[in-house]
């Protein structure tokens, strides 16, 4: 069972927000500043606490990473003192966190629904912007014994990569995605005992670090699928998955990640690219569940609002969009100058 | 004001501006062995060639639609617009018209494709005319001075004085 409501109130940016999810595919749309990787942070938060079993008030701590972890820094700026509230839903069960403005260590909050939460476990995985696999020996070691300055998604992302695969015969569907993998990386992904990444292929082992990022973000996500992270029932949080790869790669990316919806993975991604929604509204089958959200600030409130859209069509706003319209008005208009119109 | 058809397409060109259709195989005389655009503007500073894609018309067979789908998505469309727009132009130099800068604009009356879609058509077609000469720049003038390709939302809202509409709905 998948995510299916996040409220919130006074979180970061969010004075007010009443999201509903859709259990295939959310895309999250916006202006930079609108929130949107902040709302997969703490839907990703109350999913790995299910495993960890860190409280909830920590992992936000760890996975926002607030100036002297002080969780009070996480409610909505105020100038007097303010509390706030965060709700993830999965159907009946409900997980809530409230804290003040106050409050500097996570014992402070008050955290209600975590035991029924916890009974439920969900298998979820957050891919940051930042490509991590490059950067994976002795990190998770050092992350593990000193206080260093890293999100814990950096640290979290590598803990679902160093995962042995998965045993048994693989299932077809997964097969097929490793195939398409596969061929657009050219080879297998593989560690070595000093926990570095390799591309394994007919001609040898080649280092991550040699890899070229978009490469090493889709070799990432051949290890998630191959050592079944990625099955029915797990939760994959995707932010700007376009980042160091060439639009030419976004088709095959948003047929997998179709794929895995198709087969019971909820999937959150945040994105900036016109091709990749254009990909996503292209390919989508009328079966396929996703819902585009998009975030921006409301006129007159000056606040964080969301309105939903089934197709890339009815995005509304699309500020995406919005730059092309732009730049398409300047072409035109570059090529029309001096006819009376 | 004087009306021009195109299939199931009108536009409507101000009174004082001199248009011809131009894809005419009776004035013409040479559709048999060189392509067309569809209507060539004259006004005091420039030509425009136009040319009308109506693969959306309703009045136009399933078949015909699902064609036309084909050969945008195979580029033979691309193909199709630049030697329509050199084909026009080689007549109209041989018959010693060019004497001002020409502009080529092209409607594609699928509301579907967007303005990114739309962008990245006009830079397809730039590119193909060519609208600049090699790199040498051995080039004493340009073939074609500018081009555009529209929907008819953006036709209409770029030309409001040479509006297109469909002239039957169903």
């Amino acid at each position: 069972m998948g995510l299916t409501e996040i409220h919130l109130e006074n979180f970061t940016v969010f004075q007010k927000l009443n999201l509903k999810i859709s259990p295939g595919i959310n895309v999250f749309v916006g202006a930079n500043g609108t929130g949107k990787t902040h709302l997969m942070k703490v839907a990703y938060a109350a999913c790995d606490i299910t495993k960890s079993n860190q409280g909830f008030a920590e992992k936000l701590i760890r996975v926002f990473l607030p100036s002297g972890r002080s969780l009070g820094r996480l409610v909505k700026r105020h100038k007097t003192s303010a509390r706030c509230s965060v709700e993830i839903l999965r159907e009946k069960l409900k997980l809530r966190a409230s804290f003040s403005n106050h409050s500097t260590v996570a014992e402070s909050a008050t955290v209600t629904g975590i035991k029924d939460w916890n009974n439920h476990q969900i298998e979820s995985v957050y891919i940051p912007v930042k490509e991590m696999l490059s950067n994976a020996p002795g990190f998770r070691s050092l992350y593990a014994q000193r206080e260093i300055h890293f999100e814990e998604i950096y640290a979290d992302i590598l803990d679902r990569a160093y995962k042995p695969a998965l045993r048994g015969k693989v299932d077809k569907t997964r097969r097929k995605l490793l195939t398409i993998l596969q061929k657009t990386i050219d080879g297998k992904v593989t560690t070595d005992k000093k926990e570095e990444f390799f591309l394994r292929n007919k001609q040898g082992n080649l280092e991550f670090s040699l890899l070229a990022e978009g490469m090493r973000k889709l070799g990432l996500l051949w290890l998630l699928i191959q050592n079944g992270t990625l099955l029915e029932g797990s939760v994959l949080f995707w932010d700007e998955p376009e980042s160091n790869l060439n639009p030419k790669l976004y088709g095959s990316l948003m047929e997998i990640l179709l794929e895995l919806q198709r087969i019971g993975v909820q999937i959150f991604l945040a994105t900036h690219d016109y091709a990749i929604l254009k990909e996503l509204d292209l390919r989508k089958r009328d079966s396929d569940q996703i819902v585009f959200h998009s975030f921006y600030r409301d006129k007159n409130t000056q606040e964080i609002a969301c309105r939903p859209a089934n197709n890339y069509a009815d995005i509304d706003p699309n500020t995406i969009a919005e730059a092309f319209a732009d730049l398409y008005d300047r072409e035109v208009k570059r090529n029309i100058e001096g006819i009376a119109r | 004001m004087t009306i021009f058809t195109e299939g199931n397409l009108q536009i409507a060109i101000p009174d004082g501006v001199s248009a011809r259709k131009f894809d005419e195989p009776a004035t013409h005389g040479l559709t048999h062995c060189m392509k067309a655009v569809d209507f060539i503007v004259e006004l005091n500073d420039r030509f425009i060639f136009i040319e009308f894609k109506d693969p959306a018309d309703p009045q136009s067979i399933q078949e015909k639609k699902e064609e036309f789908i084909q050969r945008f998505q195979d580029g033979k469309i691309d193909e199709d617009l630049k030697y329509k727009y050199r084909d026009s132009f080689l007549y109209e130099w041989a018959s010693g018209r060019i004497n001002k800068p020409i502009f080529y604009f092209v409607l594609i009356a699928i509301e579907a494709l967007d303005d990114a879609q739309l962008l990245a058509r006009t830079h397809a077609l730039r590119k193909k005319l060519p609208q600049t000469g090699p790199a040498s720049g051995q080039w004493q003038r340009p073939i074609v001075n500018g081009c555009a390709v529209f929907n008819l939302k953006a036709w209409n809202e770029t030309f409001p004085n040479y509006p297109v509409k469909r002239i039957k709905t169903t």
